[in-house]
């Protein structure tokens, strides 16, 4: 960057400052209220014993202790957490590697590519609750197309989402079907830019499609693996909408199906049988998944960056 | 045209088979569930639960009559409309005045601006909701549409500003600087000169905060109780609780809610898919 | 001319009037509730309140029941909500008293309050202070609907004892029939499934052993009767674990399946949903022939008053009406709750069979006494039970999940 200071302005600095600052005052005034602030205040209300939704005394660590150590809390804690982390491995193998098989066949850009990448897009744009809900219905036990289908090769009725081995499994599932198509499109933009000229020669080499994908696609789209991977990651573990939606804020059945984001919301803002709300210890989970998102997000994106650089 | 070499050899004709069968199932997948959603729409109870595959035995209207007379569908689906509009109106506002700042003045602060803005894109605002409501609270701004809109352009600035920021540094300095000469102020070089230019990023920034505050289920959840201030994905969840045996009710409050965007998904699904992957694709 | 002159001063006139109209009826009052379902009925009981207090004009609003709790305690944090609020009994109650977000009621403000049996006022009061926060609307009774065609048909007899249940269970299933048409698909129906069918094998003793001390949920009596339980999973539909309370209604109004463990609260809506159907509403079937029938009772909530009400007058005016007999009347015919105001009467046979029931009924053990902190009994008997019921954990780890949950907060439980 290289803007010099333009005479005219010059002349006036305070008017040319007056109007930089009236440029950036509407953005950074909300940012602050509404970003800045609540986050800062998030670790702070953490260290705070709540009564209703006034805090009423400083604590210290006693919220976190409790979340992390205390039974039966921790016991939910860990329990979710164990899930948010199958949560980013599954959909790193069954959402990512369909989208990245998808990626490589449109990338071959046979007639019709074009029509197929408007089709696997379209659950994308879809609020998660009618996915979510569009899918409890399919996945009812009696009535569901799932298993009104497997009726038809004789399959008995399966409690996908009542059953603990098969619910979180399910409610993944309907989560791929809403957001295949976003890895899909990023991993194949990240191919296109490989070039066609790269590829063409390669192949006049005699590069096969396997020497062709490890050798010279995968080393170059790496960029967008990465983003995809953390964008994965942060979506895990801000997982809310579709568990919400087809689980129920307990996660049922018996949390099988529990994840941080519906153990915060239950936490902070009342279970539904009883509304006792605990903004302390809600806070303390707040600024816990916080640091993991952040955490890990700063890590990759510094690797990342590190790694474009080397290439 | 093709990226790849055709090759009319029979080896590479049975691997594009493969692909176009991969394809072809992939594209069921995806398609099938939704078809069944429409015609469910059509059908009574009875016929959803007897006969799931077969198209419906007449097009009836009278579920989505249902839900015209004995619902709010019609009230949450203007909310949405307005709310998203209002929101990203201000998101575009906002972001282009400071992504302008940042982007065409070179002033001491600039780059600690601009970092403030980026730091904001990973932070999950979700995270945030206890002393956000307790803020919104104290504002007065609890269950109202300024306190929704407020959190979502919140939300959308920072990578508004960071798309803004790069598109508008790409704009030629030439035209900007001879408007100056010609005496122009600071903000008719702004208005008339620099922003027509931005449009194209400008649709992409709608698109790609559009969709997510339409979609948003979180924030309504939290911060709006009143039934008259309710969004579309909140509504539906209403919806859902109040007709939970009447299947072909439900279906029809499904597809009605999908309608409108997937209908103008359809119509934009370029400036769709650029506008939600942007960020990620670089 | 003169005419028309006279019709513009008449429209003028009647404009002005109802500008003053207008002014006049100046209070508005708002009642929340969870019960979507029940928005006819409360506004046919609203406009005879009004007909009574011209002045005064309720308007309902409602929310789904999983948000509820959310949503009120947010709203009434931020010093708005509706101005009357239908409250759950019990803890649920208590957090909000605690915060005070309700106004008291005694019999000064609230004279009806006089009207209530001592056992409903219970279920409004604030254990710390003695007041009385919520005006009791109705108590539910836990019990099994019997679809009377479907076991004429089969030739049966509805079972009274576990071994009838049993047997009875065996021959509707060899008929096609599901016996049993719950699931485990509903959180919060879950807890009263347990209750249902436990009830009888505990007994009014071991209530009093757990609440005066004496016991844990360790005890081997719970543990014995949470086993039952594992026996009704032959008789429940195929993917009971994903069944829901829902389903497993429409399941049983339907005739597909023959009984159905559920609440009285839902006798109305089985009716307008299935006109034709036959059904009866009995005890669940007892430990062993002659013992007394038991039902599971609990009073379900109230009505508070918001005490940042704007219209708190008003507001009290509504609930004082709300414990009158002429209100507990019509509220039992509409709506086919039990209301506890002495002296209704209730016309509905079947309803007036329920009632009768309430009589030798057990407390909603977890509801009643278990919901006062947290954790509460209800979120650790929720999240264990359906591991109990798919295999993964036994009755003796729930109970003792249970137990030592408890023990956080509940005294008696501690180190034991």
């Amino acid at each position: 960057m290289n803007i010099g200071r333009r005479h005219t302005t010059k002349a006036f600095p305070w008017r040319r400052s007056l109007w930089i600052a009236s440029l950036l005052t509407p953005a950074l005034v909300v940012m602050v209220l509404f970003v800045l602030w609540p986050l800062l205040s998030a670790f702070r209300l953490a260290f705070y014993e709540f009564n209703g939704l006034q805090p009423t005394g400083f604590i210290g660590f006693e919220n976190f202790r409790k979340v992390l150590f205390e039974q039966p809390y921790s016991g939910w804690t860990w329990n979710a957490l164990k899930h948010n982390i199958i949560v980013f491995f599954a959909l790193m193998v069954f959402e990512n590697g369909t989208a990245f098989l998808l990626a490589y066949a449109l990338l071959k850009a046979l007639p019709g590519h074009r029509i197929h990448q408007v089709i696997v897009f379209l659950p994308v744009v879809l609020s998660a609750v009618i996915v979510g809900f569009l899918w409890k219905l399919f996945l009812h036990p009696l009535f569901g197309l799932v298993n009104q289908t497997l009726a038809l090769v004789g399959i008995g009725a399966i409690p996908w989402l009542g059953n603990e081995s098969t619910a979180l499994g399910s409610i993944l599932f309907a989560n791929i079907w809403h957001w295949l198509g976003f890895p899909t499109l990023v991993l194949l933009a990240g191919m296109q830019r490989v070039g066609k000229e790269v590829i063409e020669a390669a192949r006049l080499d005699g590069a096969g499609d396997y020497v062709l994908m490890t050798r010279i696609i995968w080393p170059l789209i790496a960029p967008s693996v990465t983003i995809v991977t953390i964008l994965t990651f942060i979506g895990s573990f801000n997982w809310f909408e579709i568990p919400y939606v087809m689980a129920g804020l307990t996660g049922s059945p018996g949390g099988a199906t529990d994840v941080l984001g519906l153990y915060f919301y239950r936490t902070a803002f009342g279970s539904t049988t009883t509304g006792i709300q605990d903004f302390g210890q809600g806070s303390a989970l707040a600024v816990m998944m916080f640091i993991i998102v952040a955490g890990v997000t700063a890590i990759a994106l510094r690797y990342l960056r590190r790694r474009e650089i080397e290439l | 045209m093709s990226t790849v070499v055709a090759t009319r050899e029979p080896a590479e004709l049975l691997k594009n088979g493969a692909i176009q069968l991969m394809l072809a199932i992939n594209a069921v997948i995806m398609i099938y569930p939704l078809f069944v959603m429409v015609m469910s729409s059509f059908k009574t109870n009875a016929e959803i639960f007897s006969s799931p595959f077969a198209l419906p035995a007449h097009f009836s209207l009278a579920n989505a009559e249902r839900v015209w007379s004995e619902t709010n569908f019609v009230r949450y689906l203007a909310n949405s409309v307005g709310i998203t509009m209002a929101a990203v109106t201000l998101i575009l506002l906002f972001s282009t005045m400071a992504a302008y700042a940042i982007a065409r003045y070179q002033f001491r602060l600039s780059a600690l601006v601009l970092m403030f803005f980026l730091s904001g894109m990973t932070v999950p605002l979700k995270l945030a909701i206890i002393p956000l409501f307790i803020q919104l609270d104290s504002l007065g701004l609890v269950d109202s549409y300024a306190g929704l809109v407020l959190v979502y352009v919140a939300m959308g600035i920072p990578s508004a500003v960071f798309i803004m920021t790069g598109f508008l540094r790409t704009l030629p300095r030439e035209l900007e600087e001879s408007a100056r000469m010609d005496g122009a102020s600071e903000f008719r070089i702004m208005r008339s000169i620099m922003l027509p230019l931005a449009r194209p990023a400008l649709v992409i920034v709608a698109i790609q905060n559009a969709v997510p505050i339409w979609n948003d289920f979180f924030f309504p959840l939290v911060l709006i109780t009143s039934d008259n201030l309710k969004t579309l994905p909140q509504g539906l969840t209403v919806f859902i609780g109040e007709f939970t045996t009447d299947w072909g009710v439900l279906f029809t409050g499904l597809t009605l809610a999908a309608l409108p965007i997937t209908l103008l998904y359809i119509v934009l699904s370029k400036q769709f898919i650029s506008g939600i992957t942007q960020g990620a694709v670089k | 001319m003169s005419r028309r002159r006279m019709g513009l001063a008449l429209a003028a006139a009647s404009f002005a009037w109802g500008l003053a109209a207008g002014v006049a009826h100046a209070t508005d009052i708002s009642f929340w509730t969870w019960r979507q379902e029940d928005k006819a009925a409360y506004n046919e009981l609203f406009a005879d309140f009004t007909k009574a207090n011209p002045d005064i004009h309720v308007k309902f609003e409602s929310f789904p029941d999983e948000n509820y709790p959310t949503i009120v305690s947010t709203a009434l944090a931020a010093g708005k909500g509706g101005d009357v609020i239908h409250t759950h009994a019990y803890g649920w109650l208590e957090q909000f008293v605690k915060a005070g977000y309700f106004e008291p009621q005694d019999l000064t403000t609230v004279p009806s309050l006089a009207n209530q049996p001592a056992d409903a006022l219970v279920a409004g009061t604030y254990r710390a202070d003695k007041k009385v926060y919520s005006l009791p609307f109705a108590s539910q009774t836990l019990g099994l609907f019997i679809n009377k065609d479907v076991f004429a048909k089969a030739g049966l007899t509805p079972p009274t004892t576990w071994d009838e249940f049993i047997t009875v269970s065996k021959a509707l299933k060899e008929k096609g029939i599901y016996p049993l048409a719950n699931g485990m698909g509903t959180s919060w129906f879950n807890e009263m499934f347990v209750a249902i069918f436990t009830n009888p094998f505990l007994g009014h003793d071991f209530v009093s052993d757990l609440t005066s001390g004496k016991t844990t949920f360790k005890d081997p009596r719970y543990v014995a009767a949470l086993g039952k339980l594992l026996e009704l999973r032959d008789y429940m539909p195929p993917g009971f674990e994903g069944i829901d309370y829902d389903t497993a209604g429409q399941l049983f109004i339907s005739g597909k399946a023959a009984m159905l463990a559920g609440g009285s609260f839902d006798i109305a809506s089985y009716r307008t949903q299935n006109p034709a159907i036959n059904m009866d509403f009995v005890a669940p079937p007892m430990a062993k022939a002659g013992d007394v029938p038991q039902v599971t009772k609990f009073f379900d909530g109230g009505y508070a008053v918001n005490a940042k009400s704007a219209n708190k007058a008003a507001a009290l005016k509504l609930v004082n009406w709300m414990g009158t007999k002429e209100f507990g009347d019509k509220f039992s015919a509409l709506l086919g709750n039990i209301s506890p105001i002495k002296g209704v009467v209730i016309k509905d046979e079947l309803l007036a069979h329920v009632a009768k029931l309430n009589e030798t009924a057990m407390p909603h053990i977890n509801v009643v006494y278990f919901r006062f902190e947290k954790p509460t009994g209800s979120e650790l008997l929720q999240g264990d039970i359906t591991k109990m019921m798919s295999g993964s954990i036994t009755p003796d780890q729930l109970a003792a999940d249970l137990t030592d949950g408890l023990a956080k907060w509940y005294k008696p439980f501690q180190g034991k």
